[in-house]
């Protein structure tokens, strides 16, 4: 489980202070599928990097789990995010002096899994580049690269999923492709999934959709299909 | 840990090419460091194995004056117990020789060895023909000589010369000289029989014989054989030396070079590190990304710096794998060029310990410059992958970062003191370092800083060339620091090289003299200044000279055992030769104290040169206690002489007032302008021997002969080591290109893009190293200038000139190095084609 409770975040922007988010509280529970929409500006990635721990928050509290990540330092976050918390970027971010393979392999090295070789080459198929496995990044096309890195973000079974625009840099096709795969690997491992994106068709497909402007929650709604009997009821309550 | 060192062995594969020059570096720093400490100790075992046969004795008496029967017969009831297995008694001094046959011309100096029949007690002496020598060969007046001297008089074996009175026969050519010293010599070696010195007339009054009896021990009994020596010949100016000490007496001046040696190669070392440095800068620079991602991924901010400093590791070790074996191809190199002018039976191969020094230096050095770049991993912020921006870094004191800063200092005083063997030079040689580096910076600085000012250029490629020069992330300081400090290097050496040929010079000598006569007795002075004024029209003022040693100082005698004075050894246990005159010469000035009236002396009194002052105390008012000839005499001293000995026809430490010294035995030297033609020459010296056999002549001209070759010969060697700093410069400079390929690359392409041709992007790659090349040329040209005229000025004391042809054949060597470097290094740049270059990742 996600919970922010009345984070902010100010950025220094020359001499003045720039409010990025404002005082925001969010719950998002375990498993569920959350998109998040907003115009360029709107403070969606810094919410995402938030969440991952990137960056700090500049008042308020965040916690996974029940445990609050603010007082935590690099390094803690950075086992946290080893632990529980996949990352998909839209310019990939692979690393470039690996294989793809290698890509996959790196977060379970990091964590110290025994059996990542099996696994990373299960996480190959299961994204249908198993043919790509010795290929440099600088060798593959836009969309196997954002393939190898949703395997990569799932290599370590993370309980949370966060993605940054993943279909910005690509095609329609590609862009289906890669959120279809996300979605089915999400439903499969039931991992919660985050997904910022301008794309309004993709949004819809989501549990959740919250949408962001000048660093405030404008609306936050549940996509009735989602839900069961009861909680349709509430929702409708709620909206 | 399996994380660290995977992830390190994928990085070095995709990054090892632009890494490799830097390690390359490091290769050429470790290898230069193993390859001379290696034959140093090779050569040094090597003669300490032979210290006994160096020495040619297992013990050797010394003496500058024949022994006289009370010393023989001390010496005589010790070398009788069974302890002594062997004796011989030699005779050397320097004199002259002449062919017997007076149609023949020339007259050469010697150094004349008279041997006793069970000489050698060691070595193996063998002569040109193959024989092996015997005393039976000199019988009957027979002489062995050196090859030099048949060269130079003209002479067969078969043939006979003169030495002294006598005529000997050659009788052959040696080989080696068994118990030869292996220093300057000022003539051939040649060999008599120590029964026929005597009847030469040379061994008489005033002669410069050394007398000397060497011993064989027995296994185990040297030290109880020295002990009774020395007890028994207390105080009798007799020198007595073991091989042991021969042995320890060249272990410490090997070890001393050795130490001073290495430390050139550990500047070579240090280049690299500084290239080390700065490439490890522009990597983690280039890497922010994927280490972004790292952290992202789990990767804790020490891991990943553990990563790179596993990869700092790996290659360090291989660069110093690869000096190790850069140093191994240098010991081939030096045993197939050099084993002549080293000693006999060395080895050549690697020592043990200077490999593992060598491995330890690697890495250190590496690891030491790299920690302070590896440090900047941890200010990389992961959110800069969902934010572009790069967030502005809290100026904050950083604890860590000045901790690292004062342990790599310290860490680099271990290094230089470590390989200099002394904490103080080391510590020293480092600042030295430093502070050249800290003005080369400013210099290079200074002058990128002039070129950016120059406006109003009109060709593009000049323009942007400037602009190169310092954009985010140059290679400008460090290209400037690494060539122009092999520059620098190359071209000091150069132009002191001529400075000091320039003066030695006979063309520049002025009115100096190129002979010196010396060994003139008393009876004989009238006769030498009658020839000579006979031959050549000018009379010769003779110089009275007396031989004498120190014998107490302020009536404290000289023990050169005790502590206090065994720093002094060299200036208290040398005997000197002193002189008396009224007044001053013109090339003396008096210092402190006052020059005496030119009247006689009612007591004794002497004028010191200022190197003798505060020797054991010594100065004016001190008194210095003299032994001439057994005889001592004790002097007040009342002056210190400063003596510009470049001046100076003669030169003396010790100047007595008149009077006191009319009755000491007294020979004369002097120094005469004689003939400038060799011929001329060697016929006045043959004219002087033939009427004076015992007088010695030093030809000026031929030991300077022997100062060039050896000047030359050094300056060859030290050239050689600025060639290697040089080449360390220009690997930087490979390197430094290497590592901003991509961004040249994706310039040139975009400058094509925009419609530039190929030949504007090659004239502006041209541009930018010209401009490098010449600033680098003037910094270390602007420093050789410096150091040379501060070398020649206070260290050699010579006049100075500046040399246009050095400097501008440096300058203009830099300029085409590194643009011929840099243009090759850029052709796969122009190559490219844009679309390529820019649509990649």
């Amino acid at each position: 489980m996600i919970e922010l409770f009345n984070v902010s975040k100010q950025v220094p922007s020359g001499s003045e202070t720039l409010t990025i988010l404002h005082s925001l509280n969010l719950t998002i529970p375990d498993g569920q599928f959350v998109s998040i929409v907003g115009p360029s500006g709107s403070g969606k990635s810094t919410l995402l990097g938030l969440i991952a721990g990137l960056d700090g928050p500049t008042d308020g509290d965040i916690r996974i789990d029940g445990e609050s990540i603010v007082t935590m330092n690099e390094d803690e976050l950075a086992r946290l995010r080893g632990k529980k918390i996949g990352f998909v970027f839209q310019s990939f971010y692979l690393i470039p002096s690996l294989t793809a393979f290698e890509n996959i392999l790196v977060p379970m090295e990091i964590a110290g899994l025994r059996d990542a070789q099996e696994r990373a080459r299960q996480l190959l198929e299961d994204v249908d580049l198993t043919a790509r496995a010795t290929h440099y990044p600088s060798q593959l096309s836009g969309g196997e690269q954002q393939r190898v890195a949703i395997a990569r973000a799932f290599s370590n079974d993370p309980s949370i999923l966060l993605a940054d625009e993943p279909t910005g840099n690509l095609d329609s096709n590609n862009g289906q492709h890669i959120i279809d795969l996300m979605v089915e690997i999400h439903q499969r491992r039931g991992a919660t999934l985050l997904l910022v994106t301008h794309d309004h068709n993709l949004a819809e497909r989501a549990d959740r959709s919250i949408s962001l402007s000048d660093g405030r929650v404008v609306a936050d709604k549940l996509r009735i299909a989602s839900l069961s009997e009861e909680e349709t009821a509430v929702a409708e309550v709620l909206q | 840990m399996n994380f660290v060192m995977r992830m390190a062995r994928r990085e070095i594969r995709s990054s090892w090419k632009r890494l490799l020059f830097f390690f390359v570096c490091i290769g050429v720093g470790v290898g230069s460091i193993v390859a001379l400490r290696s034959t140093l100790q090779n050569a040094n075992s090597a003669l300490v194995s032979q210290a006994r046969l160096l020495l040619g004795a297992d013990v050797q008496i010394d003496s500058t004056r024949a022994l006289d029967e009370a010393t023989l017969t001390a010496i005589n009831e010790v070398v009788q117990s069974p302890i002594v297995t062997r004796r011989t008694d030699t005779v050397e001094m320097p004199t002259m020789a002449r062919p017997n046959d007076e149609s023949e011309e020339g007259a050469l100096l010697i150094e004349l060895k008279a041997v006793g029949p069970e000489f050698p007690l060691y070595g193996d002496f063998t002569l040109t023909d193959g024989r092996h020598f015997n005393s039976e060969i000199l019988e009957d007046y027979g002489a062995i000589v050196g090859q030099g001297l048949l060269d130079r008089l003209n002479l067969r074996v078969g043939d006979e010369v003169k030495i002294g009175n006598v005529a000997f026969q050659i009788r052959g050519v040696m080989n080696a000289d068994p118990g030869g010293s292996t220093g300057f010599r000022l003539g051939p070696r040649v060999f008599i029989a120590r029964s026929a010195i005597e009847e030469t007339g040379l061994t008489g009054f005033g002669s410069r014989a050394r007398y000397r009896i060497l011993l064989s021990t027995q296994e185990g009994s040297l030290d109880s054989l020295v002990t009774t020596l020395r007890s028994s010949l207390k105080n009798n100016l007799i020198n007595i030396r073991t091989y042991k000490q021969s042995e320890e007496n060249i272990n410490e001046q090997y070890t001393r070079s050795e130490n001073y040696l290495s430390l050139v190669g550990l500047v070579i070392l240090v280049l690299g590190g500084i290239g080390i440095a700065n490439v490890t800068r522009v990597f983690i620079e280039q890497k922010k990304k994927p280490i972004a991602v790292l952290k992202c991924l789990g990767a804790t901010s020490s891991k990943i710096t553990t990563v790179y400093v596993a990869q700092v590791i790996a290659l360090g070790l291989a660069g110093s794998v690869f000096g190790i074996v850069l140093a191994k191809l240098a010991l081939f190199g030096v045993e197939r060029y050099f084993a002549d002018s080293l000693p006999a039976n060395m080895s050549h191969a690697l020592r043990t310990g200077t490999v593992i020094q060598g491995l330890m230096l690697g890495l250190l050095i590496s690891l030491l410059f790299s920690a302070l770049p590896l440090l900047r991993i941890r200010h990389i912020r992961p959110n800069m992958l969902l934010r572009n921006d790069e967030t502005p870094r809290t100026r904050k004191f950083d604890l860590v970062r000045w901790m690292t800063a004062l342990l790599v200092i310290a860490g680099l005083v271990v290094v230089f003191s470590w390989q200099a063997g002394s904490l103080r030079i080391g510590a020293f040689f480092l600042g030295g370092v430093a502070v050249a580096g800290i003005i080369l910076q400013l210099a290079s600085m200074g002058l990128v800083w002039m070129v950016k000012r120059t406006r109003q250029i009109h060709s593009f490629a000049v323009r942007h060339a400037i602009n190169s020069l310092h954009r985010p992330g140059n290679q400008t300081r460090v290209i400037l620091m690494a060539v122009g400090l092999g520059a620098f290097l190359v071209i000091a050496v150069q132009s002191l090289q001529r400075n000091l040929l320039l003066e030695i010079d006979p063309a520049n000598r002025g009115n100096l003299p190129n002979m010196y006569l010396i060994d003139i007795q008393k009876d004989q002075k009238e006769g030498v200044e009658d020839l000579i004024e006979e031959a050549i029209g000018e009379r010769l003022e003779l110089i009275p000279t007396v031989r004498a040693r120190i014998a107490a100082i302020n009536d404290r005698e000289i023990d050169l055992g005790s502590g206090e004075m065994r720093g002094d050894r060299g200036r208290l246990g040398r005997e000197y030769i002193v002189t008396y005159r009224d007044g001053l010469e013109e090339n003396e000035t008096i210092i402190a104290g006052q020059m005496w009236e030119p009247t006689p002396a009612a007591e004794p009194e002497v004028s010191i040169a200022e190197d003798m002052r505060g020797l054991q105390g010594l100065d004016v008012g001190s008194t210095m206690t003299l032994d001439i000839v057994g005889r001592k005499l004790t002097a007040r001293v009342t002056s210190v002489r400063r003596v510009d000995w470049r001046r100076s026809r003669t030169g003396f430490m010790i100047l007595f007032r008149p009077n006191v010294l009319d009755d000491a035995p007294t020979m004369y030297v002097g120094g005469l302008d004689g003939p400038v033609d060799d011929q001329s020459r060697s016929r006045l010296q043959r004219l002087i021997v033939e009427q004076y056999p015992n007088v010695s002549i030093i030809d000026v001209a031929e030991v300077l002969q022997l100062v060039t070759r050896l000047l030359r010969n050094v300056s060859l060697a030290v050239t050689f080591i600025g060639g290697f700093v040089f080449f360390s410069g220009t690997l930087i400079l490979i390197g430094s290109i290497a590592m901003t390929k991509y961004q040249r690359t994706y310039e040139a392409a975009l400058l094509k893009t925009l419609g530039a041709t190929r030949r504007i992007v090659l004239t502006t790659v041209l541009a930018e190293y010209g401009l490098l090349g010449l600033i680098a040329g003037l910094i270390g040209s602007l420093a050789a200038v410096a150091l040379s005229y501060t070398m020649a000025r206070f260290v050699f004391e010579i006049p100075w000139e500046v040399m246009p042809v050095v400097i501008g054949g440096g300058i203009a060597g830099t300029v085409v190095l590194v643009v011929a470097v840099g243009v090759l290094a850029s052709v796969p740049v122009l190559r490219r084609k844009p679309l390529g270059v820019l649509r990649a990742p």
